[in-house]
């Protein structure tokens, strides 16, 4: 099926983003693939794409859960952040090359596309994204679980993340 | 120095998904500015990472390795495997490759011109902060051609896929040929959406020259000093020196235009040069021949670049005929060679249009269904080098390998890297613009992003971090690291001082 073009309104899907060579940047996909094995029924997507290629994955439900590494450098790493995009601050218009959640999403929505209604954010805290074959910083390991529950609540509708944030959100 | 009194400004671009970049520029104790320098939170720990891992995973590797372009390093990766194990694909195999390689480059191409690169160009340089983003540029375009862009970037990712992979894990390339032969019902479906892509690229090339070329203060800003470096510039071509983004040799031509060198991959290491330099992590590419004579232009110094203004420049022309003839006007346009940073733009287009065009070449050939589509390797490996034009410009991996296959050192040169040196000269040239004294001006910001939107530096491949409060800042400090001012501007373009 095209995402782009068919939308199934009552679907939740998880995107976890990430990538697993890069020492803490494996944690949404980590997360991603813990929630899938715990309930398999739902549409769960994991991704090291960035950018405009995340149009794909963000279209066709109507809420999208993200799990996500963050680096706000104002926390400990293994801080877990709860929020809706609406709070994360988007990325700049002048970004030298990224385009951020918030733009794709504003892109799909202003060419009409079925784009998510909702999204939720799921982001931990992290040391390092730089290094190549690095470890989980061990704070950061320590935080899937926590991600993991919230996300099956959420997911099973229990939660929202104004409900739910035993964290600040980055802003 | 130690009774000068010096400043730090930091601009520190966090965007969201592709790491970020920093800018420092160091002032002297008249205010003025000293040094200017572009930054890239460089990747670590590649060739402790590559050591001991079977060769033959690279390709797979590190095409995870970039979240931006994961096609270009699966190719570099894979060509870097065919000379290791001293194969050669058959042409069947080749032709594949190719074509996925330039659909890849049309979707790239297309994306950068319209949403990333849109908001200086298509917006317009003038147009208040606010305005200048994705979202302006649809109002500007209209939402008909946004969705004629999204429209062919899922027809283009979905051939890729079919062929391919995941566009985001692509794993046709083997050493020797690809995975899978192409079927005549996949070659249909290449044909009608190369036919549909070059028809595209002619309507974007309409669109920058009713944007942007009917304007004269554009084309103004284009030409203007602040945007030029006379520089070296490299690019690959094929045997008969025309622009190619998948094989060929790699070829540079001097500040003048002229032919400098050409060489195969495999005789990188005595072109280019890398420079550490004390205050970075980044490492500088030079030309070897011409040695490092510091952060400046002009034939004596080592500086090139790469990407689609270096590409054109360092091609004698383009093998398909309607980016022949849109390159043709672009040079009769801004001369030749053309040294001014923004025409980037423009390049960027004039090679989509190429890409496109050879798509459909290839797309149409009778060959490319043919079944023989891999060389089985036999030689014992040792060392193999392979290169690729990436959308951001030359890419090279270089693999030393044990006779098992086993990577004892490897080697990568990114795009980014070939073009920091130059990109550090923009954006000095621009602070030296604007900035005077600690009052920082705002238009600073918005030149800077220009200079680096045009370049399409990749910042850092692959960080996924989401980003911290703060989308850009300019921070003032003095020697003693002592804040003295900030210039912040939030993600809805608004600007602060504190």
């Amino acid at each position: 099926m095209d995402p782009s073009t068919a939308s199934e309104p009552e679907r939740v899907r998880l995107l976890g983003l990430g990538n697993e060579l890069l020492a803490d940047d494996a944690f949404g996909l980590l997360v991603a693939e813990k929630v899938a094995a715990r309930m398999p029924e739902l549409d769960v997507v994991r991704s090291s794409e960035s950018g405009f290629a995340l149009l794909d994955p963000l279209t066709g439900v109507s809420r999208v859960i993200i799990a996500d590494t963050i680096q706000t450098g104002n926390a400990p790493p293994g801080t877990l952040y709860f929020f809706d995009v609406s709070e994360l601050a988007a990325s700049p218009a002048g970004a030298p090359h990224g385009a951020g959640i918030r733009e794709v999403l504003a892109l799909g929505r202003a060419l009409g596309l079925p784009v998510a209604k909702e999204v939720w954010i799921v982001a931990v805290e992290a040391a390092d994204c730089a290094t190549l074959g690095g470890t989980m910083h061990p704070a950061v390991a320590a935080a899937v679980p926590a991600a993991v529950e919230w996300i099956l609540a959420a997911a099973r509708g229990l939660r929202r993340p104004d409900s739910a944030r035993p964290a600040r959100s980055p802003r | 120095m130690a009774a000068t009194t010096t400043h730090k400004i930091t601009i520190d671009p966090v965007t969201r998904l592709e790491g970020h970049g920093r800018i420092e520029i160091i002032l002297n104790d008249e205010g003025n500015v000293d040094r200017a320098y572009f930054q890239v939170p460089e990747l670590r720990g590649f060739e402790k990472f590559a050591q001991g891992r079977p060769a033959e995973d690279m390709p797979q590797i590190t095409s995870r390795i970039c979240g931006v372009c994961p096609t270009a390093h699966h190719m570099a990766s894979t060509k870097a495997l065919d000379a290791l194990y001293q194969v050669e694909p058959p042409p069947a195999g080749k032709k594949i490759r190719e074509l996925i390689y330039c659909t890849f480059m049309v979707e790239d191409h297309a994306l950068h011109f319209y949403f990333l690169g849109g908001p200086d160009f298509i917006v317009g340089p003038q147009a208040p902060a606010a305005e200048r983003n994705v979202l302006g540029v649809i109002a500007k375009v209209g939402v008909e051609t946004g969705q004629k862009v999204i429209a062919m970037r899922r027809k283009l990712r979905d051939l890729i896929a079919l062929a391919g992979g995941k566009p985001g894990h692509p794993v046709f390339g083997l050493p020797g040929g690809v995975a899978r032969p192409l079927s005549k019902e996949d070659q249909q479906q290449f044909r009608s959406v190369a036919a549909e892509a070059v028809e595209f690229g002619q309507f974007s090339l309409d669109a920058f020259r009713k944007l942007v070329l009917q304007n004269s203060e554009y084309v103004d800003l284009i030409r203007s000093d602040a945007f030029t470096h006379r520089t070296y510039y490299m690019g690959l071509v094929d045997s008969q020196n025309r622009l190619n983004f998948y094989d060929g040799v790699i070829r540079v031509v001097d500040p003048e235009g002229k032919p400098f060198a050409s060489f195969t991959a495999a005789q990188y290491l005595d072109y280019i040069a890398e420079r550490v330099e004390p205050w970075s992590y980044m490492k500088f590419c030079f030309l070897k021949p011409v040695g490092w004579k510091g952060f400046t232009d002009g034939p004596e110094s080592g500086v090139y670049a790469v990407a689609p203004l270096a590409r054109l420049n360092a091609a004698e022309k383009l093998a398909t005929p309607l980016a022949q003839q849109a390159a043709e006007e672009y040079f009769a346009t801004l001369g030749r060679p053309v040294h001014h940073t923004l025409a980037n733009h423009w390049a960027r287009l004039i090679e989509l249009l190429y890409a496109a065009e050879r798509m459909k070449e290839l797309a149409e050939d009778p060959e490319i269904t043919d079944p023989n589509i891999r060389t089985i390797p036999t030689a014992t490996p040792r060392e193999g080098i392979g290169v690729v034009e990436a959308p951001r410009g030359t890419l090279i991996h270089h693999y030393v390998t044990d006779a098992r296959g086993i990577i004892q050192k490897a080697n990568m040169i990114v795009a980014t890297q070939n073009n920091a040196a130059r990109i550090s000269l923009s954006v000095e040239k621009a602070a030296r613009a604007l900035v005077s004294g600690k009052n920082v001006s705002e238009g600073l910001l918005n030149m800077v992003e220009m200079s680096f939107r045009a370049y399409d530096p990749c910042l850092g491949c692959a960080t996924h971090s989401l980003p911290g409060s703060m989308p850009l800042w300019i921070e003032v400090r003095s020697h003693q690291g002592e804040r003295m001012a900030v210039l912040r501007r939030d993600s809805d373009g608004s600007i602060h001082r504190e």
